[in-house]
């Protein structure tokens, strides 16, 4: 039996039957993603003074994967165009580059962006007094006076309260500290501290050995129900914390290593501050409230990035796998057999591809810009 | 499609349109990229720097999916998705009519979700009529 308008379009509606599923499911994608929308201006509206961590996110690498994905929906139509116009070499060239710009954009999200937050760090601390004490020496100050005061507002303000008006509401001990571990002490059985340092992970420089380590003061004295906490496992008794490059370090004296030597090289015998070059401060734990990574339990904020981006990157992934199965000798034979059912198969995977661009134009502002 | 197009206007018009739209996209992401970092919400506020925000990215979203989804041309399609989509309208516009004059707006709400409990209640806004009894708190 044959199906009807399988390949040609209803009179009435001017579908086929794939383009009527693919609009029902984008329908319902719309649901989807509409509903996590919805969470996040619910969520950010009512976050807390110096909660919305936005300001985190690298803006550059947010603009590059949107100009990737645009690229691909442009290549994507491109390749649906040279098999209306008969041209399958044509159609294999555009779908490869929408493969290659797919790829680079979850390349950059998931070997880059993403890896390298999990071994970036905010560290709060449990009193103003070890707070002032710790933004003093990063700022190179010798107290935590006024002009201390006017670069940590600058900084924090940057970064978590664009309009600065919150700054007065939030405690000092509040407003973290951020930067790459690169060290830690323990103590052995005499008392001794020893010190361990941190290096590259796989020798890539945002990759650290210390990867989503974290340790909150609540877990202190905890004998059940306590989260996994790195430092009380590893009985680090102070860590070592090399501030963020090109942002504490535009208001000292000190210059900041170049990223590369950001972590000593693992096994190397080097000191992550070597050669006078590094900022690394030391911490006592007990100074500490919080150490967490960019993580999903960093913040609301990050919650809601990682959910919204890791959804949206599972989308380019399947979009992937039915671009590459396009790709194969069987649509090839199916090309053959039946052009204009298989043209119409590339228009509705197109669709899809536009729609997951779609959903990243509106993510790139509300995740990375405002 | 529902509006049939040969081959000379693919390649011709269609194709031209393509690398329009891409480079409307591309102007629009290197807008909103150089506005945000002249610093739109520092001098203009953080609501004016998302509305421009949100109002780029919506100039694009038209253009990929009047051109790239080519829903420009699929007008049966468009009519009947308007269609649906009006009577989802006048549904809600039906139910604001009868629900909408019951809710009670508070001029103390700051905003801000959870902070003040604005849940409507069914006579509330009748006073004296249908009160619910109050009920003291036990004595100590």
């Amino acid at each position: 039996m044959e199906i009807p308008y399988n390949s040609t379009a209803r009179p009435d509606t001017g579908l086929y039957n794939g383009k009527v599923g693919i609009w029902l499911f984008l329908a319902s994608e719309v649901m989807l993603f509409g509903a996590l929308f919805s969470a996040y201006v619910l969520l950010r509206v009512g976050a807390e003074p110096g909660n919305w961590s936005m300001g985190l996110m690298s803006k550059e690498v947010g603009a590059f994967n949107t100009l990737i994905l645009i690229a691909s929906s442009a290549t994507i139509v491109l390749a649906w165009v040279s098999l209306k116009l008969k041209d399958w070499n044509g159609y294999r060239k555009w779908k490869i580059a929408t493969v290659v710009f797919a790829s680079m954009f979850l390349i950059v999200k998931w070997g880059y962006e993403w890896p390298a937050k999990f071994t970036h760090y905010d560290v709060t601390f449990v009193d103003d007094k070890a707070a002032e004490t710790v933004f003093a020496e990063v700022l190179n100050k010798d107290s935590y006076n006024d002009e201390c005061q006017k670069h940590h507002k600058e900084i924090w303000s940057a970064r978590y309260n664009i309009d600065g008006k919150d700054w007065g509401s939030v405690d000092t001990k509040d407003k973290p500290l951020d930067g790459y571990i690169v060290g830690y002490y323990t103590e052995n059985e005499n008392g001794e501290r020893e010190h361990h340092k941190v290096g590259q992970a796989f020798g890539i420089y945002f990759w650290s050995h210390a990867f989503a380590w974290r340790h909150d003061k609540r877990n202190d004295g905890r004998t059940t129900g306590a989260k996994r906490d790195t430092f009380r496992e590893k009985g680090v008794v102070a860590v070592e914390i090399e501030p963020a490059h090109g942002t504490w370090d535009k208001h000292t004296d000190k210059h900041a290593l170049v990223t590369d030597r950001r972590y000593a090289k693992a096994g190397d015998g080097q000191a992550s501050d070597a050669g006078g070059h590094g900022h690394a401060i030391t911490i006592e734990t007990s100074q500490i409230s919080r150490v967490s990574s960019y993580e999903p339990a960093h913040s609301t904020f990050f919650a809601v990035y990682y959910t919204l981006t890791g959804l949206h990157a599972l989308h380019v992934f399947g979009g992937i796998l039915v671009m590459l199965y396009h790709l194969m000798p069987i649509s090839r034979r199916m090309y053959e057999s039946d052009p204009d059912r298989f043209t119409n198969r590339i228009e509705i995977t197109g669709l899809f591809w536009h729609f997951v661009d779609l959903v990243w134009i509106f993510l790139f502002p509300i995740l990375y810009l405002f | 499609m529902a509006d049939e197009h040969n081959a000379e206007w693919y390649e011709n018009t269609f194709k031209r349109m393509i690398y329009w739209v891409g480079g409307v996209l591309i102007a629009g992401t290197a807008i909103t990229y150089a506005i945000d970092k002249w610093g739109v919400a520092e001098k203009f506020g953080l609501l004016t720097a998302v509305i421009f925000g949100l109002t780029v990215a919506t100039i694009k979203a038209a253009t990929v999916i009047v051109i790239f989804m080519h829903l420009k041309w699929d007008w049966k399609f468009k009519t009947i998705s308007l269609t649906l989509i009006s009577t989802v309208l006048f549904f809600i516009g039906m139910m604001w009519l009868t629900v909408g004059s019951e809710v009670k707006t508070y001029e103390s709400n700051d905003g801000k979700p959870g902070r003040i409990d604005n849940t409507w209640k069914h006579g509330e806004h009748a006073i004296g009529i249908n009160k619910p009894a109050e009920i003291e708190p036990p004595k100590e």
